[in-house]
């Protein structure tokens, strides 16, 4: 943690004349500098590319050109298992729909998210469900809670492996405006409190006059 | 972790995991039970067949001769003169040849009448309680046949086997001893000196007496005998049993005795050999249909794999994004169909056992033979690791199919 962030001058995120090819469309991104613990707001209607930042900087996909640098490590020169493992080890990824293992209860999905990267830590699952108010469904099964309790589930599951670098991709599409400030605050807070860089992209405008620091792709 | 998730992904789905089950474990049930049958059949018959080198009776099917005589199954082939016979007694080659006579049972039990060489050197049965018997109507009771006789009780026998069809209500045997278990075929019977059965059947000895199906029969036998009057003084028995002192009998005696017109010999060994092979066919059928059964189940196991990893798409690309790597993914794929093999497995071996002791019971019942479905083999531990390592394998391409999932292509489907 301390190589992460001792070095200031560092950025956490960076990339660099980044794009991607659908056939003959060539979607161009904006230049991305984050420091550890900033959040950003990226606006764009659909079509706008969207997702597909997110999932560059997730190492999800590839862009056509440019590099992207996370802490300094090109993600695109990583094997496929690599990025894998960096990424699970980094990368928190939050969806507009939340989707689990149906079988398992709560607690064994997260449980099953900290098997995959490090150890079961038990202590610290119920901290984070405590934090958003959901220690009580611990056991249910995943299947029954509702939209709002799934996506608030699925920020602990992001950040259940402390990683430095949380993407959100339209968090609070599918909710309504009590659930979508809920989720917000949640999502805000604790990145905050756990000083992971927040990126969230989306075309929900209820949540422009949460950010400070905001692009929109539709005026790129 | 892994193993948890596995075990609930494939007991979340019931019915499609079930069907997998039922189709494995059925083709596992039919071959522990194929296998359990003619193991222990064969372990049956080589006891008791091997406890005799040779029986002499009258010409007849061999097969008949011996299931008769040794396994006192079926009726007798006829009766042959004890004249005929005797000199096998002093043969040098003969180590014990013990006459036997049939006839008589009493409630599904055969009354043989026999010497006490009978129960002392071939089957090496010693007694419970009470004393060998010494004169006719006595007799000595096998193990099973004291849970409805005792020592001191006196029974009419009828004739023939099972059905009494005819009781030969003017002669009471008397029982005055009981012999220990033993596990073979004389825990079963009720055996009496020869006098007995000559005396109970005074004029109508000389003739295989099993062979009667109904008393009017017997009554018609029984003038057509009174008329061979020439044969009314030689004593008959059933058949001679042989055990040889000397492994050069076996080259001699049969071709001494098969010279004879009115006898036949027969190698209990041999005869069991054949008989098994002529059960093996059948056996083998109900391989093939396991085997069948069990390469349905492969393609069952893919087809319900495949589908589930289908359904739980999204869950799977879920774990790729946490971090999950492919090698995690295909290891938890290919313990669901683990676990299916070893579920099969297990309830197919179940199955198998508790049929067979149904089985058993049939059949301890109606012949009284032994069967248990409660022995266990060596074979069924392999048949267990086959059964799990072809769970294993038949989850290869539904594992393949789950780690191929293209993460952005799945969540650009549908987020």
């Amino acid at each position: 943690m301390d190589c992460f962030f001792g070095l200031k001058q560092k950025k956490l995120i960076q990339t660099n004349n980044i794009s991607i090819n659908y056939g003959s469309l060539i979607l161009k991104f904006p230049e991305i500098k984050l420091n550890s613990g900033d959040q950003l707001l990226i606006l764009g209607n659909s079509g706008s590319g969207k997702t597909s930042l997110l999932n560059i900087l997730g190492g999800l996909i590839s862009p056509n050109t440019g590099t992207v640098l996370l802490n300094d490590i090109n993600l695109m020169s990583l094997s496929k298992n690599k990025v894998d493992n960096f990424r699970g080890k980094n990368i928190g990824f939050i969806f507009q729909t939340p989707h689990f293992i149906k079988s398992l209860t709560v607690n064994e999905n997260l449980k099953l998210s900290q098997y995959l990267i490090s150890e079961i830590n038990q202590s610290r699952i119920n901290i984070l469900l405590e934090k958003v108010g959901l220690l009580n469904l611990k056991d249910s099964n995943i299947q029954n809670l509702s939209e709002g309790e799934k996506q608030r589930i699925s920020i602990i599951r992001a950040l259940i492996n402390q990683p430095s670098i949380l993407l959100a991709d339209e968090p609070t599409s599918a909710l309504d405006d009590e659930s979508c400030n809920n989720v917000i605050d949640i999502l805000t807070n604790l990145s905050n409190e756990y000083s992971a860089t927040l990126i969230i992209v989306t075309h929900d405008k209820r949540l422009k006059e949460k950010f400070s620091n905001q692009i929109d792709l539709n005026d790129f | 972790m892994i193993f948890k998730l596995a075990w609930k992904n494939i007991s979340s789905r019931p019915l499609s995991t079930g069907l997998s089950i039922v189709l494995l474990s059925s083709s596992i049930m039919v071959i522990v039970l194929a296998t359990l049958t003619i193991n222990q059949m064969k372990l049956k018959f080589n006891d008791n067949a091997n406890k005799i080198d040779l029986v002499i009776g009258a010409k007849g099917s061999r097969l008949q001769l011996i299931l008769c005589n040794v396994f006192h199954i079926d009726y007798p082939t006829g009766n042959i003169f004890l004249e005929d016979v005797e000199f096998l007694t002093k043969h040098p080659f003969v180590k014990n040849a013990v006459p036997i006579s049939l006839g008589d049972a009493y409630q599904q039990h055969r009354i043989i009448g026999t010497n006490k060489n009978f129960i002392s050197e071939i089957y090496n049965a010693t007694l419970e309680k009470g004393e060998l018997f010494n004169e006719s109507s006595e007799v000595v009771i096998g193990s099973n046949v004291a849970k409805k006789l005792n020592l001191g009780n006196s029974f009419i026998g009828s004739h023939g086997v099972g059905e009494s069809l005819h009781e030969h209500e003017d002669f009471k045997y008397l029982v005055v001893g009981v012999l220990k278990p033993t596990g073979d075929i004389i825990d079963e019977l009720i055996i009496t000196p020869l006098e007995s059965i000559w005396n109970v059947h005074h004029d109508d000895y000389k003739k295989g007496s099993f062979d009667l199906k109904t008393a009017e029969e017997h009554d018609l036998h029984q003038l057509e005998d009174d008329k061979e009057e020439h044969s009314i003084h030689k004593k008959e028995i059933t058949a001679l049993l042989v055990n040889y002192n000397s492994p050069r009998a076996k080259f001699s005696i049969p071709g001494i005795i098969n010279k004879k017109n009115s006898l036949m010999s027969a190698d209990p060994a041999i005869e069991i050999k054949q008989l098994i092979d002529l059960i093996q066919p059948a056996v083998n059928i109900l391989y093939f249909l396991a085997l069948f059964i069990f390469g349905l189940s492969f393609f069952s196991i893919i087809i319900t794999l495949v589908n589930s990893m289908k359904d739980r798409k999204y869950e799977i690309v879920m774990m790729r994004v946490g971090g999950a790597s492919v090698k995690t993914i295909f290891i938890s794929v290919i313990l669901e169909g683990f676990y299916i093999g070893f579920l099969g497995s297990i309830i197919g071996l179940v199955l198998g056992h508790s049929l067979m002791e149904i089985m058993a019971s049939f059949i301890n019942f109606k012949y009284h033979y032994k069967f248990s479905g409660l022995v266990f083999d060596q074979f069924e531990i392999v048949l267990i690791l086959i059964t799990i390592l072809i769970g294993m394998i038949a989850a290869i391409f539904p594992a393949i199919v789950a780690y191929k999932f293209d993460i952005a292509k799945v969540l650009k489907n549908k987020i």
